[in-house]
């Protein structure tokens, strides 16, 4: 860890919150506002990526040679808070978390230079083919083919949970290359276009009436063998390797401690004419700092944990450590918000939710987004290894047991 | 001290539940909620049919006298079902409080109607800034000697889109909370619907300048007392969601497999559907502890003791059941997510466990 400075790194937040307070445009505000789940609003989310990734600041996690930024973890978690202070929307992982790390470690020079400006750029967006009906926490059960024929492999077989596969024009996909010994064995890496013939995708509505996962079928579908990343039958070692990276990147407390701010201003606010403020009502106030605790807990956990790593080095099992205890407390906030919106929040806004509509005005726009994210956030405890999976793995990996 | 349904009620417990198989697959039921009128008349007349409509009046009014249990039993395979029809805004809430407060001129000329299924009302008491209490109005009603007027907004009235007529609560000059009766069509009140969150229907109220028969001048008791039986029926509807997300959970975790095994096979799920269950059951004893109290005469302590309950309880069994179906437990394909958003939506409605919890320790009494 290299060893900036106090003033080093306040010099560094100065020069950060100046730039992200005046890059994004409006509707960019707006999509930060308007995100009830970890999955912003696409359009003006890929836009302010293009932003981001003109200045340089696209990808603090990659590697420098790679268009990466060089920060510290210091300087990473200083550009989260200021990044989350000003609500903005959190970029796509797809890209920048997952295909990329991918690529960068087990991609050949060709993919590296062809694909990854156009990861960073947002030019290309890629969906995550792993999960399948019946392979979910037992990812190593999937079953989707892959053939070879000729020069190509040929893909038959289904996806599904795939975040945005509705917007992406790429896909990096784990598809069994073998069925033979055990079944991590027989797993490849691969990289594919959206619009291939035999490839067919369908949206499944989430709980809050809106497309975010999508089905993806195939059938007879035709990929170039030289899109494989990595070597054949040894894709596993690809995804273990990003599922690492996706967990021990993400950090929970820079978006929760503004998130509370937020609250707790809100709170302030009279709720009628009378004037009264559920800020006033000390049942509200506990529950609001007992949220400040389980927040330091996190925020305290992630700056202990990133402090014992060296340059480049992943958290390995603590990073379930920090999943769990992150996931859980959005989990907590979600519930809190949606107590504080109250009656606010029954109603069905989705337009309300849309970029750029018109304010509904029905309920203020705060509580409208309260039960789309508690419904949303549900997701939290299920998604990138689910929180009992974590568990499991803590008590393994961990606690040696 | 009763326990569980009598005969009588059990047999009708039965009649809703074949209303329920019979009309209310998932699939059906998914496009009713999508519909423009978010209900079936069908399925009202059907109800009307089966006694469900006039079920709490007095048979003079075309009802059938039918004590809390019918009520709760009805609720019960509702909270199962999904059903989204106004049963909840018309019969017990603003139906059961007319028949306490109404004259019995307006009785005679309306309950029946009710009962026949020809009419529908609505209860609008809740607002932003009521969180729960009742007595805590922004509307007010003027007396203009022939006539009051009103003004205010009430927000999330259930069923508020559909009634053709509606109870009104509002603070009079005096300080005190008056009971009012507004027809649909008046001038001044204008109704926004949508849809919230489980599905049915709501609406929000503004009253500017609306002409409203008084049905009383001080009707807080009165209200409370029926908004605290109402409390019993929402808390059945949640328990007949607790109690199917319980045996879809239940059944899935043995069919759903993972690593080779069913996921039912892992001890961390048994314990978890162990304490899902555990929840139910808390509830089921509440529920009949509130009936005996009512039976008793005073079911304040334990209404809100129930409500709280739920709050917790339902909102346990909702999520867990979303967390073990997985990926698809975040979907509108099972009927999971459904079941999660209405006991979401009663933890809301007429106070959530904070509110009851402060409500029970203001009817503490320490010595
Ligand atoms: C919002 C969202 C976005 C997603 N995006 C993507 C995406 O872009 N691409 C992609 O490939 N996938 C995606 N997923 C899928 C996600 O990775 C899976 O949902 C997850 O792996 C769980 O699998 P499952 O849904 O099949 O649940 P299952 O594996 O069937 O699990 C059901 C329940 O059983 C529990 N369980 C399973 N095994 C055990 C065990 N051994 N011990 C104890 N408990 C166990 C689980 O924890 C869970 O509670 C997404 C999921 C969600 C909810």
């Amino acid at each position: 860890m290299s060893v900036a400075s106090d003033q080093e790194l306040e010099k560094f937040r100065l020069e950060v919150r100046a730039f992200l307070e005046t890059a994004p445009t409006e509707s960019i505000l707006e999509a930060g506002r308007k995100t009830t789940s970890v999955f912003a609003p696409f359009a003006p989310t890929m836009a302010w990526q293009k932003i981001l990734s003109d200045k340089g600041w696209v990808a603090p996690s990659w590697p420098k040679e790679f268009g990466g930024t060089g920060w510290d973890v210091q300087q990473r978690y200083i550009f989260a808070e200021e990044y989350n202070r000003l609500c903005l929307p959190p970029l796509l992982p797809q890209n920048l978390q997952m295909v990329g790390p991918a690529v960068i470690g087990f991609g050949s020079d060709q993919q590296k230079a062809e694909l990854l400006p156009r990861m960073l750029s947002g030019e290309d967006f890629w969906c995550q083919g792993y999960s399948e009906p019946g392979a979910g926490s037992d990812l190593a059960s999937l079953k989707c083919r892959a053939d070879k024929d000729g020069g190509d492999y040929v893909l038959n077989g289904s996806k599904t949970w795939t975040t945005y596969a509705h917007h992406a024009n790429k896909m990096f996909a784990l598809v069994r290359t073998s069925s033979e010994g055990k079944p991590q064995r027989g797993i490849t890496f691969l990289l594919l276009d959206m619009n291939l013939p035999g490839m067919e995708v369908r949206p499944i509505i989430g709980l809050d009436g809106c497309p975010e996962q999508c089905e993806v079928f195939f059938s007879d579908v035709r990929v170039p063998q030289c899109n494989r990343v990595g070597n054949e039958n040894e894709g596993w070692s690809v995804a273990k390797y990003v599922l690492e990276f996706e967990r021990g990147g993400s950090t929970f407390a820079p978006w929760l401690n503004p998130a509370l701010e937020r609250l707790r201003q809100q709170c302030g606010k009279p709720l009628s004419a009378q004037g009264e403020r559920l800020i006033d009502d000390p049942h509200i106030r506990r529950r609001l700092a007992a949220l400040e605790v389980d927040i330091q807990a996190v925020e305290h956990t992630e700056k202990r944990v990133n402090a014992s790593l060296k340059h480049g080095e992943n958290p390995g099992p603590m990073a379930s450590l920090i999943k769990i205890m992150g996931s859980e407390v959005m989990q907590s906030f979600s519930e809190l918000q949606l107590d504080v919106a109250g009656l606010d929040a029954l109603p069905v806004q989705r337009e309300a939710l849309e970029i750029g509509a018109t304010p509904g005005d029905i309920v203020p726009e705060a509580h409208s987004l309260a039960m789309p994210y508690y419904l949303n956030t549900r997701a939290a405890s299920i998604y990138a290894g689910s929180n009992e999976v974590q568990r499991s793995l803590l008590a393994k990996a961990v606690l040696g047991l | 001290m009763q326990f569980q349904y009598n005969e009588e009620q059990a047999l009708f417990k039965d009649s809703l539940k074949k209303f329920v198989d019979d009309n209310y697959a998932y699939e059906s039921r998914c496009k009713l909620v999508d519909s423009a009128q978010g209900y079936s008349e069908a399925h009202w007349q059907k109800l009307a049919e089966l006694g469900v409509l006039g079920l709490p009046f007095a048979e003079e009014y075309g009802g059938f006298a039918g004590d809390l249990p019918f009520l709760t039993a009805v609720a019960e395979e509702f909270g199962r079902g999904l059903v989204v029809e106004p049963f909840f805004s018309t019969v017990v809430l603003a139906g059961q409080l007319l028949a306490s407060a109404a004259p019995d001129s307006i009785k005679t000329e309306l309950l029946p109607k009710v009962a026949d299924g020809t009419l529908k009302l609505a209860l609008a008491w809740e607002e932003r800034g009521s969180r729960g209490n009742p007595g805590r109005t922004d509307c007010t009603v003027v007396d203009k000697g022939d006539r009051a007027i009103l003004q205010g907004e009430k927000l999330a009235v259930l069923g508020g889109g559909s009634a053709d007529a509606m109870l009104v609560t509002a603070r009079t000059d005096e300080g005190k909370l008056a009971l009012l009766l507004v027809n649909a069509g008046v001038p001044g009140l204008t109704i926004k619907p949508y849809a919230l969150v489980n599905g049915s229907r709501g609406a929000t109220l503004s009253f500017s300048d609306v002409e409203a028969t008084v049905l009383q001048t001080d009707a807080l008791a009165l209200v409370q007392a029926c908004l605290d039986r109402a409390l019993i029926v929402l808390c059945a509807e949640a328990l007949g969601a607790m109690d199917a997300l319980m045996a879809n959970t239940l059944e899935y975790s043995k069919t759903r497999q993972q690593f080779g095994l069913p996921i039912a096979a892992f001890q961390a799920l048994q314990h978890r559907m162990a304490d899902m269950y555990i929840a139910c059951e808390k509830t089921r004893s509440l529920l009949w502890a509130a009936i005996q109290a009512d039976a008793q005469g005073d079911c304040r302590r334990a209404a809100s003791v129930l409500k709280a309950e739920v709050g917790s309880g339902g909102r346990y069994v909702g999520q867990q059941a979303i967390q073990l179906h997985g990926g698809i437990g975040m979907t509108d394909e099972l009927n999971v997510g459904a079941h999660f958003k209405l006991l979401t939506q009663i933890d809301i409605l007429c106070g959530n466990r904070d509110f009851h919890l402060q409500r029970l320790s203001d009817l503490a009494e320490v010595h």
